[in-house]
């Protein structure tokens, strides 16, 4: 990548040898290098908890089943974890999966979705489509890194130590009490803490960058859709990341010092707990889905060619979202709470669903006699629209309450977060990868083999997650290591899906890896986008921009303007003007 | 959002399990709508304040499936019409239109409103229990349901299956009952599928919820003893895993009855998976007679010990086959030395004095954490106002009588002066998972 030829040189260009690299890198405040400093330490995060993801599914490919045979031996059979035999102290099997779901959950909450899309994307396109140099505050970038890797690396200790069995939620008394002779759920519960801090200067710089460091000419109704969703995520993760902090703070200290906060035999209360943990979780859901939805928006509009149905609209509704996401959070609590409580949470829940709603019907309406280029990253928004749009309906039972009833705490609530998170939020990870990678990278990456892994992904999907919708309303409860039979045949198919989305993974890694070894050298504006970034070069120039850039069209005029790099005779045929411009 | 593939699935979990099957009878009974209920909710709702959640669930079921083919079908046309092909140029589209982006903002909406009303006055249904409802009492722990009956009794039946030792509660028919429910250690939660009822339990306030179990509608008669009658059970009871009076059998043989899964659904550790009880409902007249019978009065110390082993979650963590599991066997523990976490020991001769054991095991009954034997985490919660001194001194003088060392007078066989216990012929009732082979899974 380092060949690229332009007189001031790409920001992958290398400065010298190894280690003049590696210091060139350790200390850059360039938020291009940043940006991917975290791509990949989220991928690798993301690669361990979907190890740990494929364990989980691999133990519930059978229930465990214990027979006593004629001899009066007992067995134990489809413990995936368990040494079956007698000689052991401790049963383990239940113990180690505990651990596995732990483990998955943290590491993909707090280490994989949160910081996933504006901390790599963000940062490297921000600046960009703003017409910016770099962030407001480029040395707080590279401390946020440095931060989230601190955390990261005090949550694997705490793996390294045996793990952590409290599930993601750190659920008070049970939190508090168990594995009593360890610090592995301290370290765990500040390694979380620390990963706040990174969230909350990561949003702060944003925000501030956003509202001081807009081109000449860009005024708020300029700016791309993807800047509106990481704008409105980053006012909700400097509003409610010091909550989760304290709380854990709070938790560590009981934990510790046996101060009574939420544990009742110290005079606390665990429902507290529940209260304060959601009152930031329920509103970081959106700080994880929001991003998501401003790269579907924006690559959407992009490969369409079109420019997006109802602009103000899906801005007005990132902030909608970002606003009613505060008053939202007992929706995780119907079962522990008052009547009153139930009631007008749930009446608030449903107010999020109109926003949601709205923008996924622009979506769709932006298809409407638009120019669709059939490829990966526009596949990939296809495969948003799908698994969202489940993942957004299957909200309906749960904030209704008599269902919720029902279906609180089982595999349905699972299989809901699923749609909501992995195929709304990885998924839109995926389709932005895709579409920027040319502008990160300066390399195209094979169109044919990308979209057989986005297909492959997609069917494991639903192989995966659409079973657990069946098995949450007949009854099958979460975190369960064991299960009755008449579950299997769900829990079956949950396993072999599970394992073709590993396989869609891979192929995608391949295809990335290709790339970066063989891929065609990209040109400036491949798909013919109209917002900033497509005006710098693939890969940009260490300071973006060689001059100041100065915003005279919409960032999705599409009728009316000519995308940057393109020669205007090729102008509006577009897949002409695609080949023309393929050197 | 239903496949075809899917949908065949279903047919094919229905196969498998004969409770379910797709007999043609069914599918006249209710037709497509009945069939589809099924596949979502596996049964009808057995109570009747859960037939509105049924309702309004496939109503929802419907209304999202309806929306999603509509939205999917409107892309699907889009992206075949529309996608980018040689020489085609887009013409002029519009990008914003007033009355259409209110009319999809304010038609959700009231929809919206309609589910979210429809869903409270169910949840209403659910949540206030009629003023003559039979209060029980629920107790959960680490990792065991016990069960309170309004005469005060506590339920001490069980059933096994697999080999593993279930407790049963026995609930009436047709008649309102609330469940005052409370945790001796971290947080539980009360699930009945079949009931689709669900509440947290809390350490340190009461929560509750009622329901009113329909007639059973199971098509299984009670038998002899609680342990269904099949091969499995069967064996079971050979090995002399059900006991009970005469009386105590007699009440409910021959009755209709219905068995409901009763599930932890809030995390609580390494057992949480295993934490299952039976909800057997039975009419309500035969409830009353076998109520009256179920007193613990004139058991053995012996007996009630071992009543208690299997009815207050001492069973899941420690066998007494000498198999270890979560907590260490009970077999063997009287009258042999055993070493501690901390380091110290007691003695062989000093574990053979009756009264220092008995205050070891009382110790360790009511304060878990004192002493940790080698090997094994600090898992117990403590079982202080769980078990009273009577019932203590009877899981004392059963573990006791699990030992080879065990004294004459309290030896399980008398015949038997070489010390050969009678207990070892029992297999494990080790805890393992609620894994039902289907035949034995209540319904």
């Amino acid at each position: 990548m380092s060949d690229h030829a332009h007189h001031h040189g790409s920001y992958l260009t290398l400065k010298g040898g190894f280690w003049t690299t590696v210091k060139d890198w350790a200390t850059t405040v360039d938020h291009k290098k940043i940006g991917m400093m975290y791509l990949f330490a989220i991928l690798f995060m993301f690669f361990i908890g979907g190890m740990a993801a494929m364990a989980v599914r691999f133990e519930l490919f059978e229930p465990v089943r214990t027979h006593v045979d004629a001899a009066g031996t007992m067995h134990i059979t489809g413990q995936a974890f368990a040494p079956a035999d007698a000689g052991t102290d401790i049963k383990p099997g239940n113990n180690i999966y505990n651990r596995l779901f732990t483990l998955h959950g943290a590491i993909m909450v707090f280490m994989v979705i949160v910081p996933s899309i504006p901390a790599s994307l963000g940062n490297f396109l921000l600046p960009l489509m703003l017409g910016a140099k770099d962030v407001a505050f480029p040395r707080l970038n590279l401390l946020s890194w440095y931060i989230y890797v601190t955390g990261s690396l005090f949550a694997i200790t705490a793996i390294w130590l045996g793990g952590v069995d409290t599930g993601w939620t750190f659920y008070t008394p049970y939190s508090t009490t168990t594995d009593a002779d360890y610090w592995r759920v301290a370290l765990m519960v500040l390694g979380a803490f620390i990963l706040g801090f990174s969230s909350i200067l990561t949003g702060l710089n944003f925000v501030v960058t956003v509202h001081k460091l807009r081109a000449p000419g860009m005024g708020w109704f300029d700016m791309p859709l993807f800047v509106w969703s990481v704008y409105a995520a980053g006012i909700i993760q400097v509003l409610a990341t010091p909550v989760i902090g304290i709380t854990l703070l709070l938790l560590t200290f009981e934990r510790v010092f046996r101060v009574g906060i939420f544990d009742p035999a110290l005079g606390g209360d665990p429902v507290l707990f529940q209260h304060f943990f959601w009152f930031y979780s329920h509103p970081v859901v959106y700080v994880m889905i929001l991003p998501g939805m401003g790269i579907i928006s924006d690559v959407l509009a992009v490969q369409c060619h079109k420019k997006i149905f109802g602009y103000r609209a899906i801005a007005f509704a990132s902030l909608g979202i970002a606003g009613v996401s505060f008053i939202v959070w007992g929706h995780h609590m119907f079962t522990s709470m008052s009547e009153l409580a139930d009631m007008v949470f749930s009446s608030l829940t449903f107010l999020v669903a109109i926003p949601t709603a709205v923008k996924v019907f622009n979506w769709i309406a932006t298809l409407y006699k638009s120019s669709i280029a059939l490829n990966a990253p526009m596949v990939y928004v296809l495969i948003f629209l799908f698994l969202f749009s489940i993942g957004g309906l299957t909200g309906l039972p749960l904030g209704t309450l008599s269902t919720d009833l029902h279906l609180h705490d089982t595999y349905f609530v699972v299989a809901h977060f699923h749609y909501v998170m992995m195929g709304g939020t990885i998924m839109g990870l995926m389709a932005g990868l895709h579409h920027w990678w040319p502008k990160f990278f300066g390399r195209m990456y094979n169109e044919k083999w990308a979209i057989i892994g986005a297909i492959t992904v997609f069917i494991g999907f639903n192989l995966t997650f659409f079973t657990q919708f069946f098995l949450g309303s007949r009854g099958m409860p979460r975190r369960y290591a064991s299960y009755i039979d008449e579950f299997q045949i769900w829990h079956q198919i949950s396993t072999i899906g599970a394992f073709v989305i590993f396989l869609g993974f891979l192929i995608h890694l391949f295809v990335f890896i290709a790339s970066l070894a063989y891929g065609r050298k990209a040109p400036a504006n491949p798909w013919g986008g109209l917002t900033l970034e497509w005006v710098a070069d693939s890969p940009p120039e260490e300071h973006n921009f060689a001059h100041e850039p100065l915003v005279t069209h919409g960032p999705y005029d599409f009728e009316n303007t000519v995308p940057p790099h393109w020669d205007p005779a090729d102008y509006p045929i577009p897949e002409e003007n695609r080949t023309a411009s393929r050197h | 959002m239903m496949f075809p593939a899917i949908l065949s699935m279903t047919g094919l979990t229905h196969a498998m399990h004969s409770n379910f099957s797709l007999a043609p009878a069914t599918l006249a009974k209710g037709g497509i709508l009945d069939w589809f209920h099924k596949a979502w909710f596996r049964t009808d709702a057995a109570t009747a304040n859960g037939v509105s959640t049924d309702n309004i669930g496939m109503w929802l079921w419907w209304f999202c499936t309806l929306w999603f083919v509509f939205l999917m079908a409107l892309m699907v046309v889009f992206v075949v019409r529309y996608r980018r092909r040689k020489g085609r140029i887009a013409p002029k589209s519009p990008s914003h239109n007033t009355p259409l982006e209110i009319a999809w903002t304010v038609i959700p909406t009231l929809f919206l409103v309609y589910i979210f009303f429809r869903g409270f006055w169910s949840y209403m249904e659910k949540l206030v229990a009629p003023g003559n409802a039979v209060e029980m009492s629920v107790l959960a722990s680490k990792w065991n349901w016990s069960l309170t009956y309004p005469n005060g009794s506590e339920s001490n039946a069980t059933t096994v299956i697999g080999s593993r030792v279930i407790p049963v509660f026995y609930m009436p028919a047709e008649r309102a009952i609330r469940v005052k429910m409370n945790s001796q250690d971290v947080m539980h939660a009360f699930f009945v599928p079949d009931f689709r009822v669900k509440a947290d339990i809390l350490p340190n306030r009461y929560t509750t919820v009622w329901f009113k179990a329909l007639q059973p509608s199971s098509g299984k008669i009670h038998p002899r003893t609680q342990v269904d009658a099949d091969s499995a059970h069967a064996s079971a009871t050979a090995n002399g895993l059900t006991y009970g009076g005469p009386n105590y059998i007699k009440e409910l043989e021959g009755v209709p009855y219905e068995d409901h899964w009763l599930f932890c659904a809030e995390y609580c550790g390494d057992e949480h998976s295993e934490m299952a009880a039976i909800i057997r409902v039975v009419p309500e007249d035969a409830y009353n007679r076998w109520l009256e019978t179920i007193g613990t009065g004139s058991l053995s110390p012996k007996d009630l010990g071992k009543r208690m082993y299997e009815t207050k979650g001492c069973i899941t963590c420690h066998t007494i086959d000498g198999a270890p599991n979560t907590g260490p066997t009970w077999k063997n523990m009287f009258g042999h030395g055993v070493t501690f976490t901390d380091g110290s020991a007691y003695s062989e001769a000093q574990m053979s004095d009756p009264t220092f054991f008995q205050n070891y095991a009382r110790e360790s009954i009511l304060v878990p954490q004192a002493k940790i034997v080698t090997g094994f985490g600090s898992q117990m919660s403590s079982y202080q106002g769980v078990l009273n001194d009577k019932m203590i001194d009877g899981v004392i003088a059963y573990i006791m009588s699990l030992s080879d060392k065990a004294p004459a007078a309290e030896a399980p066989e008398p015949a038997a002066p070489t010390g050969q216990p009678a207990s070892p012929q029992v297999p494990a009732p080790t805890p393992a998972p609620a894994s039902a082979p289907p035949s034995s899974a209540p319904h």
